[in-house]
């Protein structure tokens, strides 16, 4: 392997690194826009400009490849006076609209300005004029003013959707990225090209202007949109006129980006999958226990009457429950606990599925965790228990509802007028939960620990990103509370971990992992680490 | 001198293949390709000492030398015939008065580099030339000259007219390529070098339509003749000079490497336009190269002498400027042209070329600020050498020259507020 040395710093890397690779993989930062580790290599930017010995300029970092001896410099003199004319080049047709611009506040052009920039400007003749607030496809404005010709979304289009809506336009500093005739910014990942472009020139419409990004908190998480399990990072809102008091007011979250995860989606996640939140704001949520006419109910109360119907049925062989393919595998596991605890009951796994799997990450099987429902509680698909419920061998039916969408929660069809109770566990007022007797609000996605098991296999953590609504609670916790209700001996879990500690003991697929040790990346299954080597 | 690149085009039906033929035409691409190999011929090229006319002057010989030997994948030469170098006019000339000398010129080189297709890319502007250039190439194949089992020797080659469509850029090889294939003429970042990845990815050698032309002869007469002509064994060949300006005849004219400047001027450019208005500048080799003071035109038309006056021999575009000339106003001329044709791509020429023709407008409305003549040769210096291609250069440096060296007549137009200079048109 070839020795470089960085700024000093003797590292050997593999053959084939380009120095921005070397360099960033020690922890020094070379500053760059136009390149991006998911796209090819444009060079165009020219702010990752460095010192290499012996060669006649400076050389863009991005592209050139170490090699054995090579001694870089990334901070000299003439580095330092070439990043600060650079950042001066970037910014003299700059609008320098900060004020309001969406990327401000994670604005490379920020950042580097300060960092590289001089300061001041010696611009003192009118900039070039360009379009604003330019509608390009269904989710993304561009403004032309802003864009810095990295060429990240063209290279996007072309490599990664091989859509290739988007080239460059005119020339020289009249030059604008731009739509081909006839064509729309609108294939199924047009929201990626927002969060590669270094600047403000591409905005998601559904975040433009919703809020600073320096009132979001970001947590980690998994999206629940499919079975791919796109590794994303939810950013929920805090109200900015009660940023001075202590504490801080949720108010919903605000957007959902992708989170770099090579064995899962790379540095993408689909359109649908990012605006999944939008529906899940919108929808009607349960905020506390109810009755079949929605009247408020004690949740013990609630919890008791419910857990005596479910030992009255499964005592009588009538017992049915419909799992969510989107709950956590805690919420399964408990579930499963819940069933055999009380003797035994028809267990269905309900099935999502719409369209088809794309070559990206698009799966048509729409349940997050169908494969971890389907290793937790069989294969059954709910509607063989809906089946069953409508011929009348039902008593009581316990529903899971949808996590996500309350249009995905189980059509109960004719089931629910032959079936006694229907208890309906789940965060939506929803056709299901219209038709329960009883009615138990649980958290909604994003709003509880868990783990989901992907398509791949691959175990993987989703994460609470702010607090759950009204009474809801995880649905493990529910699932618990009915077992103990229906006379079961309780497990007694206080934390979704101890559930899966109980579930890895129990279960093969899990077995050797813990929920600690799955971490931001997730595991295989079938991996070493997961066989608990 | 003898004419030699330049022999037929006073000829009548000069376009004609039967013209090229009596004059002794394709007698080199058959004996190329008859008892001469690929290696054969690239080392007599590289013998000759002949560099390529497009502007670089790189070593034909050794330039096509970095081709690899022949694999899965086609091998391209490409023909650079985008010509549009400001001052620049010799390889139209070729091209509509003497089209065979081209393509003899493309497929003897396209052999030596095992090419299965050669691709004329020809300047969008030049109809004329590339409805010559058409013509040329059917007769070209119906006589054996190109396509299929070329003058009986079984190899292959294709020889295609393409035509650009009006960028400037696209005469820069990467660029070239990029059009070719159909995209923008953008510049690639190199490496990858054309040879090793070039048109559609595959070996792909460019040259310059002039340095093609100088083939056949290299072949026919022998690379010790080539190499006699020209002062010295780096500056070989005769040499298409373009002449313009104030000069009595401009023109383009055909003399040895290492032309006198002064006798292009005065004795085959007939003198200065005006007898009362002497010579005060020069560009001796297309727009982008630096400029000369009248008193540094005592040199002579070769790349290293030229290069010893820190300016180039480029595409030999002489550019001829009188004492009335304003230099303000010639320099916002030149670098509005740059800023209209970079590509856009990269951040220094992208920027820099637009701001240094605003600033220089200014200067030329009247508006100029003193800081402006420092501020134009900082702008220019931060582009130079940080640029994907040489365009970033080529704009930069006629500014950098210009200012320094007529630094007084920069000021006296800041602080006047309008040009000084006497007698302007």
């Amino acid at each position: 392997m070839p020795k470089v040395t960085i700024d000093g710093v003797e590292m050997e890397v593999a053959a084939g690194t380009t120095v921005l690779q070397a360099a960033l993989s020690r922890g020094r930062e070379v500053p760059h826009y136009c390149y991006h580790p998911g796209l090819s290599i444009a060079g165009n930017c020219r702010m990752c400009l460095v010192e290499v010995e012996k060669a006649p300029k400076l050389m863009i970092s991005c592209q050139t490849q170490v090699a054995d001896g090579m001694v870089v410099h990334t901070q000299s003199e003439k580095v330092q006076e070439a990043q600060s004319s650079v950042m001066e080049f970037l910014l003299i047709n700059h609008p320098l609209d900060c004020p309001i611009c969406d990327q401000a506040g994670e604005c490379r052009l920020q950042e580097y300005a300060v960092e590289h920039g001089t300061g001041v400007s010696r611009h003192d003749v009118p900039k070039v004029i360009q379009s604003k607030a330019v509608d390009i496809g269904r989710h993304i404005t561009l403004d032309q003013e802003r864009c810095i010709q990295c060429s990240r979304c063209i290279r996007f289009c072309d490599e990664v959707t091989g859509t290739g809506e988007l080239d460059f336009f005119q020339r020289g500093d009249r030059t604008k990225i731009g739509l081909y005739p006839g064509k729309r910014l609108d294939n199924a990942y047009s929201g990626n090209v927002a969060d590669i472009c270094p600047v403000g020139a591409l905005t998601v419409k559904e975040f433009r202007f919703s809020t600073r990004v320096w009132y979001l908190k970001n947590t980690p998480t998994v999206c629940a949109g499919c079975s791919k399990g796109c590794n994303v990072m939810v950013a929920v809102g805090r109200k900015q006129e009660l940023m001075t008091s202590p504490g801080q007011m949720d108010d919903g979250i605000k957007r959902v980006v992708p989170r770099v995860n090579e064995e899962v989606n790379g540095h993408w996640i689909c359109d649908e999958g990012r605006l999944s939140y939008i529906g899940l704001e919108a929808a009607e949520r349960l905020q506390s226990a109810q009755d079949s006419n929605g009247g408020e109910l004690d949740w013990d109360a609630a919890v008791e009457a419910a857990g005596a119907k479910i030992r009255e049925a499964a005592e009588a062989g009538a017992l049915g429950l419909i799992a969510s393919p989107r709950a956590t595998n805690e919420t399964l596991f408990a579930a499963s606990r819940l069933v055999k605890a009380v003797g035994g009951a028809t267990v269905g796994v309900q099935k999502i599925h719409r369209g088809e799997d794309d070559k990206l990450l698009i799966r048509a099987d729409k349940g997050a965790n169908s494969k971890g429902a389907g290793e937790i509680l069989g294969a059954t698909d709910a509607v063989d228990v809906l089946a069953a419920a409508a011929s009348g061998k039902l008593k009581t039916l316990v529903v899971f509802g949808d996590l996500l969408n309350p249009d995905d929660t189980i059509d109960l069809g004719d089931a629910a007028s032959n079936v006694e109770n229907i208890i309906y566990v789940g965060p939506f007022v929803d056709a299901a939960s219209a038709a329960a007797a009883l009615r138990l609000p649980t958290a909604s996605w994003a709003e509880e620990d868990g783990t989901m098991v992907n398509c791949d296999g691959r175990i993987q953590s989703v994460g609470r990103c702010h607090r759950s609504r009204g009474e809801g609670r995880p649905g493990w916790l529910v699932a618990q509370e009915l077992l103990a209700a229906a006379g079961g001996e309780s497990p007694e879990w206080a934390e979704g971990s101890e559930v899966y500690e109980e579930m890895a003991n129990e279960l093969e697929t899990f077995r050797g992992t813990s929920s600690a040790g799955i971490g931001l990346l997730g595991i295989a299954t079938g991996t070493p680490a997961a066989a608990g080597a | 001198m003898e004419k030699i690149l330049t022999r037929n085009i006073h000829k009548e039906n000069s376009q004609s293949i039967d013209v090229y033929e009596a004059s002794g035409g394709y007698q080199a691409l058959r004996k190329a390709v008859t008892q001469m190999t690929p290696v054969e011929v690239i080392d007599e090229v590289k013998k000759s000492g002949l560099r390529g006319r497009g502007g670089a002057g790189f070593p034909t010989g050794l330039k096509w030398s970095f081709m690899p030997p022949k694999g899965d994948k086609p091998h391209y030469l490409l023909c650079n015939a985008d010509e549009s170098e400001p001052g620049t006019f010799k390889d139209r000339l070729l091209m509509e008065k003497d089209p065979h000398l081209v393509l003899e010129g493309c497929m003897a080189s396209a052999y030596a580099m095992h090419a299965d297709a050669c691709y004329i890319y020809i300047r969008g502007e030049f109809v004329l030339g590339a409805e010559v250039l058409e013509r040329a190439v059917e007769e070209a194949y119906a006589k054996g000259y190109a396509g299929k089992n070329v003058c009986g020797s079984g190899w292959n080659c294709d020889l295609v007219i393409h035509r650009g469509a009006g960028a400037y850029i696209c005469g820069e090889e990467t660029a070239l390529m990029s059009s070719l294939e159909g995209g923008r003429g953008n510049p690639r970042v190199k490496p990858p070098f054309p040879a090793q990845s070039g048109a559609w990815g595959a070996p792909t050698t460019i040259n310059n339509v002039e340095t093609l032309a100088c083939v056949p002869f290299i072949l026919e007469r022998g690379a010790d003749w080539f190499k006699s002509i020209g002062p010295n064994e780096k500056n070989t060949g005769p040499k298409l000079y373009c002449l313009s300006g104030h000069v009595k005849r401009p023109g383009v004219y055909e003399a040895p490497m290492g032309l006198p400047l002064k006798e292009l001027i005065y004795d085959l450019g007939g003198g200065m336009l005006h007898d009362d208005r002497p010579l005060k500048a020069c560009i001796p080799g297309g727009s982008s190269v630096p400029v000369l003071r009248a008193e540094e035109c005592d040199t002579n038309l070769d790349f290293d002498s030229l290069a010893a006056l820190k300016t180039g021999l480029g595409s030999a575009g002489i550019m001829v400027m009188d004492s009335s000339t304003c230099m303000v106003k010639s320099l916002l001329r030149i670098s509005h042209f740059y800023a209209h044709e970079s590509c856009g791509q990269c951040t220094p020429c992208r920027e820099g070329c637009g701001w240094m023709e605003r600033i220089l407008q200014r200067i030329e409305d009247g508006g100029g600020l003193q800081q402006d003549i420092d501020l134009l040769k900082n702008i220019a210096d931060n582009i130079e050498g940080r640029t994907i291609c040489a365009l970033g250069d080529a704009a930069a440096w006629p500014v950098q020259s210009f200012v320094t060296k007529f630094r007084d007549e920069f000021q006296a137009h800041v602080d006047a507020g309008r040009c000084t200079v006497q007698g302007v048109a």
